[in-house]
């Protein structure tokens, strides 16, 4: 069985917890098993990075060290800003030794903080290139049991699952593929979606909101422009801001979007016949339904959940 | 006074190594303004901050807000003719800002700022995110305790905010990863004063 290492991230348990619950699902479907990262810490975020920069790098170090030690190829990382932390960090300490040398004296500082030493061979990706790259479109395909077809998807991939491309070296870093391509091999139909990475206001979402109403209601509006059923995404805050702010955007501007907000790890646990109230639909504020209904594939027979949810 | 000329230029210099890119390069064509998500909150656009580091002004590159509104969505550097890596000059900005104690003091500035220090404080005591104290301490300091009233219960009744935290085992590594870095942070800044 094809192992990698698995960082959950902070949110894993809390706003994100759909993110974690589908891909354990989709992990299972496609024969992957994750081991998840030993006593794994928050990578920082954009709090650390902004404050104090020798900490934003010893804290992804200290997990980096950590997977290490799982001696897995891969490290794959659902949540977007802790990939990218993650991802920079490991650039940085692997390009300029006197750098690494320095962080690892604070991360290694002996006593019974001890960690170990980084030797830089834990392979970074998003959970997005995962699937895309090591999985490919084929082996999904081969595992689709229920069609997503007629369901018309925006592919939502925000600023830093393929920005900055120094960094990433994944996909596009203005019009990247890799998710519409996998909702196409899931059934589904990608839509012409022109915000794809354009950004919604991140963690300002609590710290300054007027800014994320204002970048969301954009990329709400793009997606119902191109014919969207729901939006597909890839980070948990993202998911946060376009689904939590939607009906608060729809009050002040006085619209109506019907945008459901699913991370599209839920969609391909659906497509692999995954029951769908093991889905945690429900959690997310836009309700999911009136998109389902425009699936028209014929129910799997093992699914008893959906005659109650959408009739 | 307008200090021109590299070796004259302290500004420039420091923003430089701290960022790793080369400010000199801009031309000034714009395009990170155009790009920008946040440029039309900014009182100094990335653009006019190029030019004002060029120019040697600390003063008004280190208060102005621009660097707290940056997102570090590098949708600038992306289309940025020069490759001048856009959001590590903005990051640098920031950080000279604050070890020089020189910083913008707008309220949704220090509000922000006040963001990134509970966050920190949360990772102090239990190594990740309790997101629902963090939300808690943020309405309660930053004196707006009725913020987000209407979708705390929708958020809480579908159970998408633990109510106990998940912490790190080995606290004492993160003990230790905190007070380091706070020290080595001092220890740069102070170099980087000489």
């Amino acid at each position: 069985m094809n192992k990698i290492s698995y960082f959950p991230g902070c949110s894993a348990h809390g706003t994100g917890r759909e993110f974690d619950n589908s891909l354990k699902y989709v992990m299972k479907e496609i024969g992957v098993e994750l081991v998840e990262v030993p006593d794994w810490n928050c990578c920082g975020a954009t709090s650390a990075h902004v404050l104090n920069e020798s900490l934003s790098l010893a804290l992804p170090m200290r997990n980096l060290i950590q997977a290490e030690s799982l001696n897995n190829k891969v490290m794959a990382i659902p949540c977007a800003s802790c990939y990218s932390r993650h991802k920079v960090t490991k650039q940085k300490l692997d390009s300029d030794s006197k750098l690494k040398d320095r962080i690892q004296s604070l991360v290694a500082d002996g006593g019974g903080g001890s960690v170990g030493k980084y030797n830089g061979t834990a392979e970074v990706k998003s959970m997005l290139q995962f699937l895309f790259e090591d999985i490919g479109t084929d082996q999904i395909k081969k595992a689709v049991k229920f069609p997503l077809t007629g369901l018309k998807i925006a592919s939502y991939y925000g600023c830093l699952l393929t920005r900055p491309k120094s960094v990433t070296n994944f996909d596009s870093p203005e019009f990247p593929i890799s998710m519409d391509r996998i909702m196409e091999s899931l059934g589904g139909t990608a839509t012409d979606f022109d915000h794809k990475t354009e950004c919604c206001g991140a963690s300002f979402s609590i710290s300054k909101t007027e800014v994320v109403y204002q970048l969301t209601e954009k990329i709400l509006d793009a997606a119902a422009e191109s014919g969207a059923d729901l939006i597909a995404v890839a980070c948990p805050l993202c998911q946060a801001n376009l689904d939590m702010r939607q009906s608060e955007i729809e009050e002040m501007k006085n619209k109506k979007y019907n945008l459901p907000v699913v991370y599209f790890t839920q969609l391909l646990a659906l497509a692999f016949g995954v029951d769908r109230g093991k889905l945690e639909f429900h959690r997310h504020l836009v309700p999911i339904e009136p998109a389902l209904v425009k699936i028209q594939t014929s129910q799997p027979a093992q699914s008893s959940v959906q005659t109650e949810k959408t009739h | 006074m307008i200090k021109l000329g590299y070796s004259k230029n302290r500004l420039l210099e420091k923003v430089n190594k701290k960022s790793g890119a080369n400010v000199l390069e801009c031309y000034q064509c714009g395009k990170c303004v155009g790009s920008c998500p946040v440029a039309s909150t900014m009182t100094v656009t990335p653009r006019q901050m190029m030019q004002l580091i060029k120019l040697g002004q600390e003063n008004e590159v280190y208060k102005a807000d621009s660097s707290w509104y940056c997102l570090s969505c590098s949708t600038c550097s992306a289309r940025c003719p020069r490759e001048i890596d856009i959001p590590a000059v903005m990051e640098a900005v920031r950080h000279l800002a604050i070890h020089e104690k020189v910083v913008c003091d707008k309220p949704d500035v220090n509000a922000i700022r006040k963001f990134h220090d509970i966050f920190l404080s949360m990772l102090k005591s239990y190594g990740r995110l309790f997101e629902l104290r963090f939300m808690a301490e943020f309405n309660i300091r930053t004196f707006n305790f009725f913020k987000d009233i209407f979708l705390a219960p929708k958020v809480l009744t579908r159970g998408k905010l633990a109510f106990l935290p998940s912490s790190v085992k080995n606290m004492e590594a993160i003990g230790k990863i905190f007070e380091a870095s706070e020290k080595m942070e001092e220890k740069l800044s102070g170099e980087e004063m000489q």
